[in-house]
């Protein structure tokens, strides 16, 4: 066999498509073009919001391929609903709305599946995040087995509160929950998952061994 | 654990891994939000066009669309008449598996899917490999592999474009003969070009690559490299090679990233060299998969001894490489077929799609296998304790009944005997 070999550091994303949006638009106008149906304004919501919901997606789900179909889900309701959105200016909190109420429905599919053993979410976990090693890796994946135990409720507000960074008002609107229930749902999924942690030595250990701290 | 007007925040290793959670999600790149545009338009346009059908049963519209539809149609076989020919339509036809909703490919037995084309293109998914068929339309189909390996003979024609995505990556082709393959877990993209000339696009330097026949590309996105090897493509070496879908396909044992072309090198085939097992008792289980990724895969897979094929097996399952695990498994039962070790092989299966693989239902038919064909073998009362678990957590306790009566009259001591009385036990 004769061979050669090339090998070289990548670094820099490609682009494939152009991004036929309007990058300067206002929320405002960016949502009455999609009440319009105008083909630009699908382009531009996609390129503004698709990433917010990506990564909210994926840090609730811990699975890549899982927020992209959760993504898909989204903005298809999302153009389809357009000419629902009573005030264009709150575009970004209509598709938030959207993204909460699609991963809740997720979370609750999924939580079906693992009563019917249907689901395995050690595997799904698998490569979900673009960490950079091994370790932090199988950190993840241990850490997104045990929100897997949470229910979707509580799981959903906690990943939103502690991860999104919301306020729990805004979780409340966004879940349609009340207040109390929210901050009782953040009580409850931050007390078991810091005892299930505090039970599981393996991963104390890998905590451990990473140095981790605050 | 610390206390706020919220509740509690938790400990400090819960702070920890919500920090790692929350950085460990990576934006999108631009090249992943032009792909899922492209899918949310074809959802678009397919969700138009059943609307469309939809409308034109209805009772008043249905003359008016219809008659607008015929013009249109006219109009546009006119015009395009007038510059080229139009490419018939394209259909295919699914063997192994089904297309499910949203096009995912749900595999049915243990051969893999193929999709066979009626202008004579053909594509086949190995076991347990995941994808979808995002499109298929007059101008090309459009399918996309999220795990796993796939080989593609696509038949030469200017009309058509066919494009596959392979995780991050786009790979658009003409007419050509490759197969190529996506581990999410270590990100990593590998190709092998056998004839014809095809295009990879994304997260790769310089924009992207144009392959042409022979060579092969690796990318591992985790350590930022992209590696080109050239070796002999299939026009230099001439004869009526068989295509890559036929090749993979007979020898059954084709892994996640098999690659036809690839040769054996001899200083990593040297036997004893590896001492793969010792690799495996200390722990090293990336060396031995460094071995066969410097080797070749299809190469390691030919050439490795019955040991070296099951420590393989092991280190692909401790690092949860499933489709690799089942790879050199696969290829221990075809080349050692009247051994012992066979036999294991088809045990370990069982666990493998059990554990990480293509799932429970598999997982039984090994097991089933296993237990026919070894009833008193050293994996029996292992693989009818699997067997019996599986089938309570598939079909309940009431299916998996009998199957604890034969546990506990074949092994009344075995390590399923508690389980199995549970079982008769339950209500």
């Amino acid at each position: 066999m004769r061979a050669s070999t090339l090998a070289r550091r990548s670094q820099t994303p490609l682009s494939l498509v152009g991004g036929g949006g309007r990058p300067d638009t206002s929320d405002g106008e960016l949502a009455r073009g999609l009440i319009a149906g105008e083909s630009w304004a699908i382009a531009e919501t996609w390129q503004r919001f698709a990433p917010m919901v990506i990564m909210m997606a994926e840090r609730c789900l811990g699975s890549k391929s899982e927020a992209e179909d959760v993504a898909q889900e989204v903005f298809y309701r999302v153009f389809r609903k357009a000419k629902t959105l009573r005030d264009p200016d709150a575009l970004r909190s209509f598709v938030y709305s959207f993204g909460v109420r699609a991963l809740r429905t997720e979370l609750r599919r999924r939580k079906v599946r693992s009563w019917l053993l249907l689901d395995r979410p050690e595997l799904r976990a698998e490569g979900a995040h673009r960490t950079p090693d091994v370790e932090s890796r199988d950190l993840l994946r241990r850490f997104h087995v045990l929100l897997d135990r949470l229910t979707p409720r509580d799981r959903l507000v906690f990943v939103l509160r502690r991860m999104e960074s919301m306020t729990v008002e805004e979780i409340a609107t966004r879940t349609e929950l009340s207040v109390s229930t929210v901050k009782r749902s953040m009580g409850h999924a931050t007390e078991r998952l810091s005892r299930w942690i505090e039970a599981d030595p393996e991963l104390s250990g890998l905590l451990d061994g990473r140095r981790w701290g605050r | 654990m610390t206390t706020t007007s919220e509740g509690p925040t938790g400990s400090a290793a819960l702070a920890s891994l919500i920090a790692l959670g929350r950085d460990g999600a990576r934006s999108p790149t631009r090249a992943e939000l032009d792909q899922g545009l492209n899918a949310l338009y074809s959802r678009i346009a397919a969700d138009r066009v059943r609307r469309r059908a939809l409308a034109r049963w209805s009772l008043v519209g249905a003359a008016a669309v219809v008659a607008t539809l015929l013009v249109l149609q006219v109009v546009s076989l006119s015009g395009r008449r007038a510059a080229t020919p139009e490419p018939p339509a394209l259909a295919y036809e699914i063997e192994g598996g089904r297309v499910l909703e949203g096009g995912y490919l749900r595999e049915s037995g243990h051969a893999g899917i193929r999709l066979k084309f009626n202008e004579g293109s053909r594509f086949q998914f190995l076991p347990g490999t995941r994808g979808r068929l995002r499109a298929v339309d007059r101008d090309g189909a459009r399918l996309a592999i999220e795990n796993g390996t796939a080989s593609f003979e696509v038949t030469p024609s200017s009309d058509r474009r066919w494009l596959v995505e392979v995780g991050p990556f786009l790979v658009t082709v003409k007419g050509t003969v490759f197969t190529v393959s996506w581990d999410p877990s270590s990100e990593r993209f590998e190709l092998s070009l056998r004839r014809g000339q095809v295009e990879v696009s994304g997260p790769v330097s310089g924009g992207s690559l144009a392959l042409r026949a022979g060579q092969r590309v690796v990318i591992s996105l985790a350590r930022g490299e992209t590696l080109i090897t050239e070796e002999q493509p299939e026009e230099v070496v001439g004869g009526a090679a068989p295509p890559a879908a036929a090749s993979v396909a007979s020898s059954g044992a084709a892994g996640p990233t098999a690659s036809a072309a690839v040769a054996p090198s001899a200083s990593a085939r040297g036997a004893g060299a590896r001492r793969w097992a010792d690799a495996i008792a200390s722990g090293q289980w990336d060396r031995v998969l460094e071995d066969v990724e410097r080797a070749g895969l299809a190469a390691t897979l030919d050439s490795a001894s019955s040991e070296e094929l099951f420590a393989l097996a092991d280190a692909a399952r401790y690092r949860r490489r499933p489709d690799l695990a089942r790879a050199a498994l696969l290829a221990a039962r075809r080349r050692f077929p009247g051994s012992p070790r066979a036999l294991d092989a088809v045990f370990l299966l069982g666990r493998v799609e059990e554990s990480g693989g293509g799932g429970a239902a598999r997982a039984v038919a090994w097991y089933d296998e296993y237990l026919t064909r070894a009833p008193a073998g050293p994996y029996a009362a292992e693989a009818l304790g699997r067997k019996m678990t599986v089938i309570t957590e598939l079909h309940g306790s009431a299916a998996a009944r009998p199957l604890a009566e034969e546990y506990l009259r074949r092994f009344p001591k075995g390590s399923y005997a508690g389980p199995a009385r549970a079982l008769l036990r339950a209500p």
